[in-house]
Parts: C-alpha cells; sequence; structure tokens
C-alpha cells in the first residue's frame, strides 16, 4: 500500500474517489476524473482579488443603508422605502418569523459575510500569522449558502413591474448602491477556493 | 459496509465536514480544524427525508393561504401565488410572470422531485447511475436560495406600499410558509450525502 497522507491526497466530495491532488497553477482548476466535481481552481490573485471586491462591496453595503431605497409617488404624497424597511415592515404588520428571516438573508447575513471575508484575507495577503484563522474560515463558508444578495436584487425588480401600474416608483441612491454590493460580493466569493483557503489558513496559523 | 477499493472511505480516511482536510476518521475530530470526521454524512437519507416531508408539509399553506393582502380604500384582495402569476399574466407582464412561475412553483415542485429521487435511490440496492445522480443534486443545490424571491417581493412591497387609508399591502400567512419550504430544502440538500450512491455501484461501470 502506498503512503496516503493529506499532504499528497485529496477525496472528492462528492463520489469519495481518492486522489492525488495535482499542483494547480493560478488560473487552473482541478476537477475529479470521475464525477468532475471541481476539487479545487486557483483565480489568479484570487486572494488580492476577493480582499479588494470585499472592501468596495462594504462602502456600498453603507450606502445602501443611508440612502433611500425606493421612492413611491401616488397623487402628491411620498413615500420613502429605506433597505432594512424591508424588513421592519413586515415586523410591524405581526409577522416577526418572515421579518426575521429577510433580515438575515439581505442584511445581517451578508454583512456578516463581508466581515468574515476581510478578516480571513487581509492577514492572508499580507503575510501575517493570526490565530483566529481558522475560526473565521469556518464561519465565512458556513454563512455562504445563507446570503441572499443576488436574489433579493431580482426580487426587487419583480416588485418594481408589480407596482409600475399602481403608481411612480423612485430608484434611490441605495438600489443601485445594493446592486454593486451584490456584484461586488459575488465577485470577492469567487476567488474563495475551500481547498486554497485552508490551505492557507494551515500556513498562516501559528 | 464496503465501500469501494478505490475511494477514501476503504482505506478509512475521511473529509472533515467543515473544512474537507482528508483525515484518518479514527481520530474523530479533524486535526487542522476540529471538525467532526465521518466517512458518510450521519443518518443522511433519513434527515434529507424528515426535511422534504417538512418541506412538503409547509408546501400546502403555502399555496393554499394567500401569500399577500392587497387592502384598497378598506377592502381587503388576498392573493396566493399561482393567483399573483395569473394576475401579472392578466397585466401583460409575461417576463415577470414566468420568473415568478418558475421560481415559486417549478422550482420547488422540481427540487423536492429530485431530492426523493435521490433518497431513494440512496435506498436502492441498484442505484441509477453516480453521475447521473451527482448532476441532478449539483442542479438542486444550484437553484436552492433563487425560490425566495416572492417571498422578498413581499417584503418590498408591504415595506413600499404603505399610504394609510387608501392602499396597504400586508403580509399573508403563505408568505412564512413559502420561506419555511426554502429554508427546508436548502437544508435537505445539505443533509444529502451523493457518495452513498456512488458506494452502491460496482466499480467496473464507474
Amino acid at each position: 500500500m502506498q503512503d496516503i497522507s493529506s499532504q499528497t491526497h485529496t477525496a472528492c466530495e462528492e463520489c469519495d474517489l481518492l486522489i492525488a491532488v495535482p499542483a494547480v497553477a493560478e488560473g487552473e482548476r482541478a476537477e475529479c476524473p470521475r464525477c468532475g466535481h471541481t476539487l479545487t481552481q486557483r483565480p489568479r490573485q484570487g486572494f488580492e482579488r476577493s480582499l479588494s471586491f470585499a472592501l468596495a462591496a462594504c462602502v456600498f453595503f453603507a450606502i445602501s443603508l443611508a440612502f433611500p431605497f425606493l421612492t413611491l409617488a401616488n397623487g402628491g404624497i411620498e413615500n420613502v422605502m429605506t433597505l432594512p424597511e424591508a424588513s421592519i415592515a413586515i415586523w410591524r404588520e405581526q409577522d416577526p418569523v418572515l421579518a426575521v428571516i429577510v433580515f438575515l438573508a439581505i442584511i445581517a447575513l451578508p454583512i456578516a459575510l463581508i466581515g468574515t471575508i476581510i478578516a480571513l484575507v487581509t492577514p492572508l495577503v499580507l503575510n501575517k500569522q493570526a490565530a483566529w484563522l481558522p475560526g473565521v474560515g469556518k464561519l465565512m463558508f458556513g454563512l455562504n449558502d445563507w446570503a441572499m444578495v443576488d436574489v433579493f436584487v431580482i426580487g426587487t425588480i419583480v416588485s418594481l413591474v408589480k407596482i409600475a401600474k399602481l403608481a411612480t416608483v423612485i430608484l434611490g441612491l441605495s438600489f443601485w448602491a445594493y446592486i454593486l454590493f451584490a456584484i461586488c460580493l459575488t465577485a470577492s466569493l469567487s476567488g474563495l477556493d475551500r481547498l486554497q483557503v485552508w490551505k492557507a489558513i494551515d500556513a498562516a496559523t501559528p | 459496509m464496503n465501500y469501494p477499493a478505490n475511494t477514501a472511505a476503504a482505506r478509512g480516511l475521511a473529509l472533515c465536514h467543515v473544512c474537507g482536510h482528508l483525515d484518518k476518521v479514527e481520530l474523530h475530530e479533524c486535526s487542522r480544524c476540529g471538525g467532526g470526521l465521518h466517512l458518510r454524512k450521519t443518518d443522511s437519507l433519513q434527515r434529507t427525508l424528515a426535511l422534504l416531508v417538512t418541506a412538503v408539509i409547509l408546501y400546502i399553506p403555502a399555496n393554499v393561504l394567500p401569500i399577500m393582502n392587497t387592502v384598497q380604500l378598506g377592502k381587503g384582495e388576498p392573493a396566493t401565488i399561482l393567483g399573483g402569476v395569473v394576475l401579472l399574466i392578466n397585466l401583460g407582464s409575461y417576463p415577470i410572470a414566468a420568473v415568478i412561475f418558475i421560481a415559486s412553483v417549478m422550482v420547488p415542485v422540481a427540487k423536492l422531485m429530485a431530492l426523493f429521487y435521490l433518497v431513494w435511490n440512496g435506498y436502492r440496492k441498484v442505484p441509477a447511475s453516480g453521475i447521473q445522480c451527482t448532476k441532478i443534486y449539483r442542479l438542486t443545490e444550484l437553484v436552492g436560495k433563487w425560490s425566495m424571491v416572492d417571498v422578498f417581493v413581499v417584503a418590498i412591497l408591504v415595506a413600499l406600499i404603505h399610504l394609510t387609508g387608501l392602499l396597504v399591502i400586508l403580509p399573508g400567512p403563505a408568505a412564512v410558509a413559502f420561506a419555511g419550504v426554502v429554508v427546508s430544502t436548502i437544508l435537505a440538500a445539505h443533509a444529502f450525502d451523493t457518495r452513498l450512491i456512488w458506494d452502491r455501484m460496482k466499480e467496473d461501470n464507474d
């Protein structure tokens, strides 16, 4: 039996085929020969890119919280809606569970996700050691599935069409900022491959 | 259980659930991040099935009860998910009607059916091809969160349309039930282990 260790081998997450990890250069991708699952990929300047997009996403998110999201105008009456109000209004209408789900999916978890990306990637880019990297890494990959920023953008567009017949809707600065936030968050996450991130965390944990 | 010889499990090696590190399963805890080590996700089929049944049960109120209630000049007009699609068709907004129909009706049903099919294959003595099941699984993971679109549309309409006395939109009980369907199917997809299907395949027809 040949020598098999985590240094030389990995298993496919989806079909459990034991595979000798190939050396993956920047811009390359390795997939499982049996089921085609992407084992790992290394985007060019992945970590640097992730960090810059995460910082940009932070700025856009701050803007989208501070300004009007949509404004409804109907015969002289104006109704301004901010981003957090998507959740607060439901809370006021006695549906706390739904309000919490919406708040988590579009505000709280995306903020936490951006925060963990920055906390994780900054030391990796600067070649610094940090004891909290494994904890932050776990949190980041766990949050990944539950932030629904992109879905919310589509939901907003659908709502606009539904309202268009009833009243005039003015798109606020926050609306545009949230779209840019969604794009930056997606771009930031695309630079983070699980295998590569954990390899880097391993090397940077004292 | 005998695992096929080309798998990591056959050598007593498991991927950490959290960080994907390949480790000896008898350690029980990952030597890199402390996450759990199991050859296969524990009670995968039972858990997936339980979450699917939950989703099916929630799916009934999600479609029968109104998702929102439009109150115009004191007169309420509740609308179900399908009612909303019909309304959009009557308004002539065909692309948006298609988005809502696909995201809120087709995707959840297709996803439930796909996951039931996968669980059934997990129990069968001779399952369908591993590659086919793995592809179906990847699709269910990919589309999972997009069904939340309708819930976000409700959130935005409730927050934005609040012209007291003239026109108010209130969330209906179906909204939270539908969010529950989405969350439980995402959890069901997480609980499912595609490797169980590969384990039952003969090695010579990999």
